[in-house]
């Protein structure tokens, strides 16, 4: 084999022995300066003193409104710690911290082990303890070693406004999160933002924690930072810029009483941000900033109102009268009938033996398309569906974004339901539905569920002549040096034509600004306004109100969503509660000069 | 000649089993006094598992000593392939610990990238003693770079960033031994540098002029020269765009590995306790059982990662000097025998073990104090634990092979 004639030439040699020898007396030095020249500095430290490492929370940045009043701050409170490897006698210094916290030595034994970061990291116990039980701590101080407490950021709210689902609150995390996470850096008893915008902007929002290293004597004693390491700062989060307008916000909260169930939301509909959402009922933010009293989370889950249900994105109910245009749009644009095809309503229609009434009982009369939409002439839709294919209503349905989320940057956003020949033939059988289920569909009732957020999004394309916005809180943030904002996709319809919006548009400014219109009372005095009203039949109780509109003042719009569940009827509940959040809008927001926060985005 | 090279290489050989014997003790007593305030049987504490271990490690270098060192010349290729099977195995396995290092063979918990690390060795030892290597074709070494990235990349991703390192670093001592060419070498590591310098366009650019004018110097063809310009000039412009594009979380992990300083699961606090330790320990030490960061258990990873601290606390400058005069020695004379060799795939053999062994020593030790993150690399001989322990003696018994083989010419 030809490679025995090998020899190695000497310099290979002996440069892989300088190379070896070099680098054992760079470690061998390395060991000089710290055992020799830094000798004394070290034997002070190790006498009986050893190293503590603690953690230094960040705070997270802070939210505010599009104007820049503050939404989310953070305060600061005194946690108490125990850092498990410090402690001599688990049993004795749980025993004795828990007579000085007021708790039983289980729920700190408990509370150790939820909290566990590693033997050398102290494990909190308690939160926002006050400065009597600080002092005992301080004077009780050599009886369980270990034991440590810092000042620590929490959520603090001080706008007034609640702005409950939009903002979410934070929570301890869980064991599956902290499975998926745990590469981001996460650990035990880390808060992350469980809802709202506190989750969706998590990765903004949240700081980074810092590192102190303390010189710590054998009874506890704190001798000072260790001089050898520099402590790691922590980083506070990003601070982030939500499209609410605080003031706004505050009208609309105060417009829905405390006991009313159900959605506002107002719109941008040019560019999808959201100046103001509520979803009644709500509470205080304030309640998840601290310890949460079990009480409190208690009456909060087991109220039959839901308040910590989001009905913004997650409440599912028929849209009502407020579909009808959508009939109307897809004859239009398939050529199925005409503005000028007509009807007469008696009040009723007959289909084979049923009969599907008005609701006007005594009829609406000759009935063309405008007047149906102005009037929502339930006979005017039920002739004009039959002429039409179930699958055609629902494609013009779907054109909206109906029957999917939106993608607005909130949690649990539900679809909705559009129904079409597939989904009629899988629940009912291919033969066991009728055309009588088509004239319950066409007046948005039955099986049609739509959320308020996509209401949100139709108005919105209705007011900008098929704009689909993608609605959104997220702003801005503020990125160590300068604001980056957040960009959303932007889309439209098309393939309508002119005329169609121009009958709807018409129409819609009928609802609200004819004498028999079903809307006047959203009418307001110097602005144009436009909308539908629907009244949602509930058999279970009282109706489901909405009203979908928008005021024009030539030159901006702005848009309304009302969803009042269990509210009464479209025209006279909804109908008025936009009415007064667009007078606000026009008095407080487009004669002032505070248009200014709007442009931005 | 010959007659006085066998001599030399059993010399070479006896100083080579002496210096592992001492490092063997140093590590038992090490191990002892990192874990004498253990009161239980003998086998049952560490310090028994561990005398254990080096009888079982004892007799398997024993078989691989016997072994036909051209047997393992004939099979590096296959077991390569086998080691990549093993190294994957830990993937079907349940996670351990949060990674996918560990298999489970009898009760014993055993990581085959141990193993993989010798295997790697004898494979690209085989490869440079087969294949021509000519000055200026720097092509056949994109073989022995995949066959090492190969192992790296898998072991990387489970995660094990000290074995990975480990791979990647064994190439370059057999590379420099089989005569590569090192304006090659250079030309091999030149993207890497450029991909990393180019963070900084002031250090980038100083690079770049470095790798011009070793071209330059070394004047290689035409096409060559522009074709290597263009490529570390590509990945060069390539890695700010790379590194914007990466999350935020991401840019910190990486900047971790290199940031001694970092604190990435808390490896800071050990590293200053290891300090405290060593530093306290002073010229003399505090003498054995005596070490008070050691004894009162402030100090983690004592057994294993950080044995090196228990002896710079109790042992002091002295007992360091030592220790490393030891290591430096065990790598002098396995050099040495590489050198008297005159076969080459024995030779490479060697260096490419020793290297892995240099490796250990100086990546373990410099994190003790400081010098090198934390990375989980134990220390040969001296650490408490099995699977690395056997590995070490399995070196040991194939450079006695290696040694035994040229004994016979």
């Amino acid at each position: 084999m030809s490679f025995f004639s090998y020899s190695v030439t000497k310099t290979i040699k002996n440069v892989s022995l300088f190379i070896v020898g070099l680098v054992f007396v760079i470690l061998l030095y390395r060991f000089y300066q710290i055992q020799i020249q830094q000798h004394n500095k070290y034997s002070g430290i190790a006498e009986d003193n050893r190293i503590r490492m603690v953690t230094l929370e960040a705070p997270r940045g802070i939210i505010y409104d599009r104007i820049g009043d503050i939404l989310v701050d953070n305060k600061f409170q005194y946690n108490v710690f125990i850092i498990p490897f410090e402690v001599d006698s688990i049993n004795k210094c749980y025993q004795k911290l828990g007579e000085v916290l007021g708790l039983d030595k289980e729920i700190i034994e408990e509370r150790v082990k939820k909290n566990w970061r590693g033997r050398f990291k102290p494990a909190l116990v308690a939160k926002g303890v006050n400065m009597q039980v600080l002092s005992r701590i301080e004077e009780h101080k050599l009886e369980f070693p270990g034991v440590i407490y810092k000042l620590d950021p929490y959520r603090s709210y001080p706008s007034g406004v609640n702005l409950t689902h939009v903002l979410g609150y934070l929570r301890e995390i869980n064991s599956s999160a902290l499975k998926r996470l745990k590469k981001y850096g996460y650990n035990y008893g880390d808060l992350i933002g469980w809802e709202g915008v506190e989750r969706q902007y998590e990765s903004i929002l949240r700081g980074e924690k810092g590192y102190k290293y303390v010189q710590v004597n054998a009874k506890g004693r704190i001798l000072g930072d260790l001089e050898s390491k520099e402590n790691i700062q922590p980083q506070p989060g990003n601070d982030l810029y939500l499209t609410i307008n605080r003031e706004l916000q505050d009208t609309c909260e105060r417009i829905l009483a405390d006991t009313s169930k159900g959605a506002i939301i107002v719109i941008d509909p040019d560019n999808g941000q959201i100046l103001s959402a509520v979803s009644k009922p709500d509470y205080s933010p304030e309640i998840f900033s601290g310890i949460i009293n079990q009480e409190v989370w208690d009456s909060l889950s087991n109220d039959p109102d839901r308040p910590l249900f989001n009905r913004l994105t997650s409440a599912e109910y028929p849209p009502a009268s407020t579909f009808k245009m959508m009939a109307a749009m897809g004859a239009l644009e398939n050529n199925i009938v005409d503005s000028a095809w007509s009807v007469n309503c008696p009040g009723y229609y007959k289909l084979g033996r049923r009969t599907f009434k008005c609701w006007k009982e005594w009829g609406h009369g000759r009935v063309a398309m405008e007047k149906s939409i102005e009037q929502s002439c339930d006979v005017y839709y039920y002739r004009l569906i039959r002429k039409m294919d179930l699958d055609l209503w629902a494609e013009t349905v779907r054109k909206f974004g109906f029957g999917e989320p939106t993608q607005i940057d909130l949690t649990s956003e539900n679809s909705g339901n559009i129904p079409d020949k597939n989904y009629m033939n899988s629940v009912y059988g291919k033969n066991g539905w009728t055309e009588g289920y088509k004239l319950n569909i066409v007046i948005g009732q039955g099986e049609v569920l739509v959320t308020p957020i996509q209401m949100a999004k139709f108005i919105s394309a209705l007011a900008t002549r098929g704009k689909l916005i993608h609605p959104h809180v997220g702003l801005k943030y503020f990125d160590t040096e300068k604001f980056r904002t957040f960009t959303t996709e932007k889309d439209s319809i098309e393939s309508f034509t002119p005329q169609t919006w121009d009958i709807i548009e018409e129409s819609l400014y009928e609802v609200v600004n004819d004498p028999a219109g079903t809307a006047n009372l959203a009418n307001v005095r110097g602005v144009k306004v436009y909308g539908k009203t629907g009244t949602a039949q509930n058999p279970h109780g009282e109706n489901h109100a909405w009203f979908i509109g928008y005021a024009d003042n030539g030159q901006k719009k702005v848009a309304v969503t009302v969803f009042l569940e269990n509210g009464g009827s479209g025209g006279h509940d909804a109908a008025p509660v936009a009415g007064k959040i667009l007078k606000y809008y026009l008095k407080n927001i487009w004669t002032d000069n505070k248009t200014s926060g709007q442009n931005n985005g | 000649m010959a007659d006085r090279n066998i001599n030399k290489l059993n010399k070479l050989t006896a100083g080579m089993f002496l210096v592992v014997l001492m490092l063997c003790m140093v590590g038992l007593v090490a191990v002892y006094s990192a874990s004498s305030n253990v009161d239980q049987g003998f086998f049952q504490r560490a310090i028994g598992r561990q005398v254990m271990w080096m009888i079982l490690g004892a007799i398997t270098a024993s078989i691989i000593f016997v072994i036909k060192g051209e047997l393992l010349f004939d099979i590096s290729y296959w077991i390569y392939g086998a080691g990549l099977v093993l190294i994957m195995l830990p993937y079907i396995s349940p996670l351990s610990a949060g990674t996918h290092r560990w298999i489970s063979i009898g009760g014993f918990n055993y990581q085959p990238s141990e193993i993989m690390k010798i295997i790697l060795v004898l494979t690209l030892a085989k490869y440079f003693t087969t294949t021509k290597i000519s000055k200026s074709d720097f092509k056949v070494l994109f073989i022995p770079l995949i066959l090492t990235l190969i192992p790296t990349a898998i072991v990387l991703n489970q995660p094990d960033l000290g074995t990975a390192m480990i791979y990647l670093l064994s190439l370059f001592p057999i590379m420099f031994w089989a005569k590569v060419d090192f304006v090659n070498i250079f030309i091999l590591v030149a993207p890497v540098v450029s991909f990393l310098s180019a963070f900084n366009f002031y250090t980038f650019f100083i690079w770049l002029i470095i790798v011009v004018s070793v071209l330059y110097l070394k004047k290689i063809k035409l096409w060559h020269f522009i074709l290597i310009i263009i490529i570390n000039l590509s990945l060069g412009s390539v890695s700010p765009l790379l590194w914007n594009k990466l999350e935020p979380y991401q840019q910190k992990r990486i900047l971790t590995l290199f940031d001694v300083n970092s604190d990435p699961q808390g490896a800071g606090y050990q590293v200053i306790q290891s300090q405290v330790a060593i530093g306290s320990g002073g010229f003399s030490g505090k003498g054995l059982g005596q070490g008070k960061q050691t004894h009162l258990k402030f100090l983690p990873e004592q057994k294993t990662d950080f044995i090196f601290s228990v002896i710079g606390e109790e042992w002091g400058f002295i007992g360091v000097t030592f220790v490393l005069l030891l290591y430096f020695l065990m790598v002098y004379l396995s050099i040495k025998s590489a050198y008297r060799s005159n076969n080459q795939f024995n030779t490479l053999v060697i260096i490419g073990l020793i290297g892995v062994l240099f490796f250990h020593v100086v990546i373990n030790i410099a994190m003790t104090v400081g010098l090198m993150p934390v990375t989980g690399l134990p220390l040969p001989f001296l650490s408490y634990g099995g699977s690395f322990l056997t590995s070490c003696f399995i070196i040991v018994g194939l450079i006695f092979n290696m040694n035994r083989k040229t004994d016979r010419i």
